[in-house]
């Protein structure tokens, strides 16, 4: 092919994901020719997710979320520790979570948000090919340097551009294959992936409202830890969207596989539970879906950007996995990030290394990686001590239930037979260090 | 409408979901010879759709159903040999998530 056949662009953005789709908006918005590659029929087909934190999305595009296809605004936030038949919740929320601006977090459907989020951005001026295929980078070596020049789309087709932005997800095959080739460096960890597995419910308004006594317009949010998930890394959640629940819930592959669980075995027995059981029954499954979640966190983490290439969202690994699970919002914040650097390099008229290295440097002093750095610790913690979210949950609700059991004793003993069986199979050594290690995960 | 965990099967549970078939190109191959040595075989178990299974007339050997894949790649993750190839499918076949 000449140069002059060449179909060339500003950029080429690699999925329509969060991170892509917000790549592509601002350097559309700037006049950019931007193309974006999705391999789904429509951007969100491959997407799972069920919370959106949206300050980023709203600076973007002002009010956003009175346009969006928003199912819920999260008014309550329950943490739920589920014994075997017994549990413990804290419940928290405010008044004006209810309320415009929703304290930026809502539930929603990520195909429908995903698709809309699509609409601006080609509204923005980017081109969109959806249900194209990227299986590879096109690479140039000039001056002993290999860059990237375009994006091979399956069924010979080429498009070249001065830079690509790599945005294709936790399952990643593309840029997995571009940093081979580009020879980046690796994070300090290897990166570890969790497996996530929902169902999402059918129940009638009313009903949603009624069990989780919401107002019209009000959404809860619930965080399951404890019994199910016994020797796992991982935890469950349960969303209210309008007429539907989001069940789902996500754990570390390598904990899975030692335990030799079936993810849809664990999710039947945190649908099975008491607790849960209440909330959903009844409830009509209308789509069942999976998908990975990159857990490494900070120092999983590599080099995101190369010659002629920035890597973002969930290729990069920027999920913080903390009690603040994030990964949607910084995805879309890393996007932006990648579109601000190739706006000034298209500037300065280079896509070196050097140049694209300011992505690097905006991340550093954004959100996405203070938040990484703040719970690096996060899983070196959980995999040191899997039972902190299975073990001890359970452990206070026996005391709980032990202590408010009536009886015939005085209270005294109840208090200590309930005190001598937290204490039982539990060195008070590992007690006071698992105490210390969680303080880590807040 | 009752449904419960307990009455329906995984492959009720997948038929909830929606797909754009494509049963002429297998996105996944695995790697007959390293199967076949493979006495773990975390992939049977630990796919969310139950796309690999034991070959039935071979216990060695293992079925790839990849019409039913979530495309999670949690496979490729788990696979301790590197046995499992894994292409993406083509353009807007696969899976095709309405909520997601």
């Amino acid at each position: 092919m000449t140069d002059e056949d060449r179909v060339m662009m500003d950029a080429i953005v690699v999925g329509g994901g969060p991170a892509g789709l917000a790549a592509a908006y601002t350097m559309a918005r700037e006049g950019l020719e931007v193309l974006l590659v999705e391999r789904g029929e429509y951007c969100g087909a491959k997407n799972v997710g069920g919370l959106v934190y949206g300050t980023v999305l709203n600076e973007m595009i002002p009010n956003a979320f009175e346009k969006a296809p928003v199912e819920r605004p999260v008014s309550r936030r329950t943490m739920v520790f589920l014994g075997e038949r017994e549990h413990i919740a804290l419940d928290f929320g405010a008044e004006e979570w209810s309320r415009p601006p929703y304290n930026n977090t809502y539930i929603v459907h990520r195909s429908q948000f995903d698709r809309w989020f699509a609409e601006q951005v080609e509204e923005a001026g980017a081109n969109l090919l959806e249900g194209m295929v990227v299986d590879d980078l096109i690479y140039e070596s000039s001056n002993g340097t290999r860059k990237a020049v375009g994006v091979k789309i399956r069924g010979d087709e080429e498009f070249y551009a001065s830079v690509v932005v790599l945005a294709d997800g936790a399952n990643s095959l593309v840029t997995e294959k571009a940093r081979a080739e580009l020879g980046f460096r690796q994070g300090r960890h290897k990166q570890d992936y969790a497996v996530g597995v929902k169902q999402i419910l059918a129940l009638p308004r009313e009903k949603i409202e009624d069990r989780f006594q919401l107002e019209p317009g009000e959404g809860a949010a619930m965080d399951l830890f404890g019994a199910p998930f016994e020797g796992l890394i991982g935890g469950g959640f349960l969303y209210t969207a309008r007429e539907t629940l989001h069940l789902g819930f996500a754990a570390r592959i390598s904990s899975m596989t030692a335990a030799g669980l079936r993810p849809d075995d664990v999710l039947d027995r945190l649908k099975e539970h008491p607790v849960v059981h209440k909330l959903v029954r009844g409830a009509e499954l209308m789509e069942y879906s999976a998908h990975m979640i990159p857990e490494g966190g900070y120092d999983a983490v590599g080099q995101l950007a190369g010659d002629g290439v920035l890597i973002a969202g969930d290729a990069a690994g920027f999920v913080n996995m903390s009690a603040y699970k994030e990964g949607t919002n910084h995805a879309m914040e890393s996007g932006r990030a990648a579109g601000l650097t190739i706006i000034e390099a298209k500037k300065k008229g280079d896509f070196s290394r050097d140049t694209l290295s300011a992505y690097e440097q905006k991340l550093e002093s954004s959100v996405v990686m203070k938040d990484l750095k703040q719970f690096r610790k996060v899983p070196e913690v959980l995999e040191g001590c899997p039972n902190l979210l299975s073990l001890y949950p359970k452990k206070v609700n026996r005391m709980l239930v032990d202590m408010f059991t009536c009886g015939p004793e005085s209270k005294r003993e109840i208090k200590k037979k309930a005190f001598r069986n937290f204490m039982k199979g539990l060195p008070k050594i590992r007690f006071v260090r698992d105490v210390v290690r969680a303080r880590h995960l807040a | 409408m009752t449904e419960s965990p307990e009455n329906m099967s995984l492959a009720d549970k997948l038929y909830r979901t929606k797909y754009e078939p494509d049963p002429a190109h297998p996105h996944i191959v695995v790697d007959e010879k390293i199967c076949a040595n493979c006495k773990d075989k975390v992939c049977l178990v630990i796919c969310p759709a139950e796309v690999y299974k034991a070959d039935p007339n071979d216990p060695k050997r293992v079925t790839v159903s990849h019409e039913n894949c979530l495309e999670c790649g949690t496979c490729r993750q788990a696979c301790p040999f590197g046995a499992i190839e894994w292409l993406y499918p083509e353009g807007g076949k696969g899976v095709k998530y309405r909520y997601g």
